[in-house]
């Protein structure tokens, strides 16, 4: 494996600004949709923190799972902004995920692929995501009902695992970060 | 990313999956570069696994950077906004929702190059294109904007055109309905009058084909006429 990035607490990332409603939401999907695509992404996350230089802020999977509970979309849906520190740090984690399954998330966007070989990788997937979804969000919001509608659903979670294979690579978090802060439009 | 020397003339390497980017040149030593630096770039090509690929000379190079990372930078927020204009040396352009059109212009009687990427494809060309602009020995100068969050405007082309008029025209015809009813909505009859057609006991009678009786006249009631109808 390439040698990780030195961790963000060095670039001066406590003092960025705290990420909007919708940035949290399309942040806490984003890892979501990676925790579909693997089995075991909830150690991963963990692990990658652990490796970037976050144990001290995440030393374990309830502390990480705290951070990102401030999703307005979930269940359990705690009050407040996430601390800029701590929206840098779940940034970083996510484009070193999405770099890492990389060849699972390209190969769902790959069209070169049979086709129904495409659709069983889209049906598996959407099916893990979907058994996510329910468990970890509250279905009467109107985001968590669109992504798990048939005719709106795909297009949304297309979307996310698009947005996941830009941020892959070395200038993903650039492109993620400012991502998160768009306006709501 | 690989690097391979033959003499003066170098060549940088950078593979991702389905793609492959090479860059040649030299390094110019009038600026001081040193032996594994690429300052004069003599030739680039991009190859892709089992189709035809693309290449150019350095402006090529630099117009592919300055189109291709900023529009990764708009669909990561799922906004599809073509970069680079007709005549520019290269430019990008969504085709449909799932692919991409990357079109390098012809020079000197060439014939023009054109690239149809999907989702997949952009994703390796936009990781190899990051990984040439972070090599320190590759010495070319882009302008390329710091990556910032997009505005309302800017968002609104992920918006179909229909969407977004949708909300306008049904306000729209919501206002021109209520002007057309509240045009045929009677106007208020004084409470007596003795000059108006309408106001006359034949005119009420004809309105319901009853007669009824007229209202004692109010010594301070003026009669009120509405507009158009011919008092």
């Amino acid at each position: 494996m390439e040698a990780l990035p030195p961790p963000a607490e060095t670039a001066g990332s406590a003092a960025s600004p705290p990420l909007g409603r919708r940035g949290l939401e399309r942040l806490d999907l984003m890892l979501l949709c990676m925790e579909a695509l693997d089995s075991n992404g909830g150690e991963a996350m963990v692990w990658m923190s652990g490796q970037l230089g976050y144990q001290e802020r995440f030393p374990n999977r309830v502390e990480l799972w705290k951070r990102r509970c401030h999703n307005p979309l979930r269940r359990a849906c705690r009050r407040g902004q996430l601390d800029g520190g701590d929206s840098e740090a779940l940034i970083h984690i996510t484009c070193q995920l999405a770099d890492r399954l990389y060849p699972l998330l390209r190969s769902l966007l790959c069209s070169s692929d049979p086709p129904d070989l495409i659709e069983m990788r889209w049906n598996l997937f959407r099916l893990r995501l979907g058994e996510l979804l329910r468990q970890r969000m509250n279905p009467r919001r109107s985001g968590v009902q669109a992504l798990l509608a048939a005719d709106t659903g795909q297009g949304l979670v297309r979307q996310l695992i698009q947005s996941l294979t830009l941020a892959a690579g070395p200038g993903g978090v650039d492109r993620l970060r400012a991502s998160l802060r768009d306006a709501v439009a | 990313m690989l690097f391979q020397s033959a003499g003066m003339k170098q060549t940088l390497q950078y593979d991702q999956t389905s793609c492959r980017l090479l860059v040649e040149g030299l390094p110019d030593v009038s600026r001081g570069h040193a032996a594994g630096a690429v300052g004069i770039i003599t030739g680039w090509r991009i190859e892709w696994l089992g189709r035809p690929g693309m290449d150019g000379q350095r402006e090529h190079l630099r117009a592919l950077l300055e189109v291709v990372l900023p529009y990764a930078r708009y669909r990561i927020s799922g906004v599809p906004r073509a970069f680079g204009a007709e005549d520019d040396p290269v430019r990008i352009v969504p085709d449909g929702a799932e692919r991409h059109r990357l079109l390098r212009r012809g020079e000197e009687g060439a014939a023009p190059q054109e690239l149809s990427l999907d989702d997949a494809e952009l994703a390796d060309l936009v990781q190899v294109l990051d990984r040439l602009r972070l090599d320190p020995r590759l010495q070319l100068e882009a302008d390329l904007p710091p990556s910032r969050p997009l505005t309302v405007r800017e968002l609104l082309d992920r918006i179909p055109l229909r969407r977004r008029l949708a909300a306008p025209a049904g306000g729209l015809a919501a206002l021109v309905l209520a002007a057309a009813l509240g045009s045929l909505w009677p106007a208020p009859r004084p409470a007596g009058s003795g000059s108006g057609p309408s106001a006359s006991p034949a005119a009420r009678s004809a309105d319901d084909g009853k007669p009824r009786p007229a209202a004692p006249p109010s010594p301070g009631a003026a009669p009120v006429s509405r507009p158009g109808s011919g008092s």
